[in-house]
C-alpha cells in the first residue's frame, strides 16, 4: 500500500498541474498588459491635457520602464504558452470546451477594447482612456452594446449550464461574492469621500474593472491553486 | 476533507486527467478534491462511489467521526 501512495502523483498529473498554474500567470500576465497599457495611456492623456509639451527625459525614462514591463510580461506568456504547448497534456472534454470558450470571450474582449481605444480621443481627455466617458458613433454604441449585452450573456448561460463543473462554479461563487462585498464597501466610501471634497467624483466605470478584476483574480486562485 | 481517491485512482493507474473523463468534470476538479481544498456535492460523491463500487464513507474520510474511532 505504501508503494501505490507513492505512485498515486503520475509524471501527467505533475504535468497538468502545472500546466494549471502556468494558465493562471498567464491570465494574470495579460491583465498586466492591459492594465500598464492603460497606464501609458492615461500618463500620456494627463500630460497633453496639461499641455506639458516634449516629453522630458523623466516622461522617457517612465514610458521606457512600463514598456519593459509589458515586454516582460508578454515573453513571459509565450514562455508559459510553449512550455503548455510542449507537455502534450491531455485533458477531458469539459475542460477542453472551457478554455476554447475563456480564449474566445478574452479575444471578444480584446476587441471591444481595440474598437473603443481606436474610437477614444485619446489625448484630449482629462483621464484615462480606460475610464473615458466621452461620446462614441451611436452605431459604434449599439454594436458593442449588442455584443456585451446579447453575445456575451448567451455564451456565459451556455458556460454554467454545459460547460463548467461544480468545483469551477464554487469558485465563481467565492469571487463573486467576495467581488460584491467589495463593490458594497468601496462605493459609498469613495462616495462619502468625495462628498467631504477629499476625493473626485466616484467613477463607474472604475467601479465597474474593480469589481470585475476582483472576481476574476478569487476565481482564477480557486479554480487553478 | 480528506479521501481515498488518489489511491484508488493509482490502483487503476488513472491520471487526473482519466478521471475527471470519467465523472465528466475538470482535471482541476479531481485535483482540489484530492488534496482537500474542495469538497464534492452529494451527487458527484454519489458518482464517485458508483465509479469505484464502495460506499461513499470508505472513500472519504469525515474527520469528526474518525476522531471518535481511533
Amino acid at each position: 500500500m505504501t508503494n501505490l501512495k507513492e505512485r498515486t502523483m503520475t509524471d501527467a498529473d505533475d504535468m497538468a498541474n502545472n500546466n494549471g498554474r502556468r494558465r493562471m500567470w498567464m491570465m494574470f500576465s495579460g491583465i498586466g498588459i492591459i492594465m500598464i497599457s492603460g497606464a501609458i495611456s492615461g500618463y500620456l492623456s494627463q500630460r497633453d491635457a496639461q499641455g506639458d509639451g516634449p516629453l522630458t527625459t523623466l516622461d522617457v525614462s517612465i514610458l521606457d520602464l512600463f514598456a519593459a514591463v509589458i515586454l516582460l510580461l508578454a515573453f513571459l506568456i509565450w514562455k508559459l504558452f510553449q512550455q503548455t504547448k510542449q507537455s502534450g497534456e491531455r485533458r477531458p472534454r469539459r475542460e477542453r470546451l472551457n478554455n476554447r470558450i475563456i480564449w474566445g470571450c478574452g479575444i471578444f474582449g480584446g476587441i471591444i477594447g481595440l474598437a473603443l481605444a481606436l474610437t477614444d480621443n485619446i489625448g484630449t481627455a482629462n483621464e484615462p482612456s480606460l475610464f473615458a466617458s466621452g461620446p462614441i458613433s451611436p452605431v459604434l454604441a449599439v454594436i458593442l452594446a449588442g455584443a456585451i449585452g446579447v453575445v456575451l450573456p448567451a455564451i456565459t448561460f451556455y458556460w454554467h449550464k454545459h460547460v463548467v463543473d461544480e468545483q469551477e462554479e464554487a469558485a465563481y461563487r467565492a469571487g463573486a461574492l467576495i467581488a460584491i462585498y467589495a463593490f458594497w464597501f468601496v462605493a459609498p466610501v469613495w462616495w462619502l469621500l468625495w462628498r467631504g471634497g477629499i476625493l473626485p467624483s466616484p467613477n463607474g466605470v472604475a467601479l465597474y474593472f474593480m469589481t470585475a478584476f476582483i472576481a476574476l483574480i478569487v476565481w482564477s486562485w480557486k479554480k487553478y491553486r | 476533507m480528506k479521501n481515498q481517491l488518489k489511491v484508488l485512482r493509482a490502483m487503476r493507474s488513472w491520471s487526473q486527467a482519466d478521471l475527471g473523463e470519467h465523472l465528466d468534470v475538470s482535471r482541476q476538479a479531481v485535483n482540489a478534491i484530492e488534496t482537500g481544498k474542495y469538497d464534492p456535492s452529494l451527487p458527484l460523491a454519489f458518482k464517485i462511489s458508483r465509479l469505484f463500487a464502495l460506499p461513499i464513507e470508505e472513500i472519504f474520510d469525515d474527520e469528526f467521526e474518525g476522531a471518535h474511532n481511533d
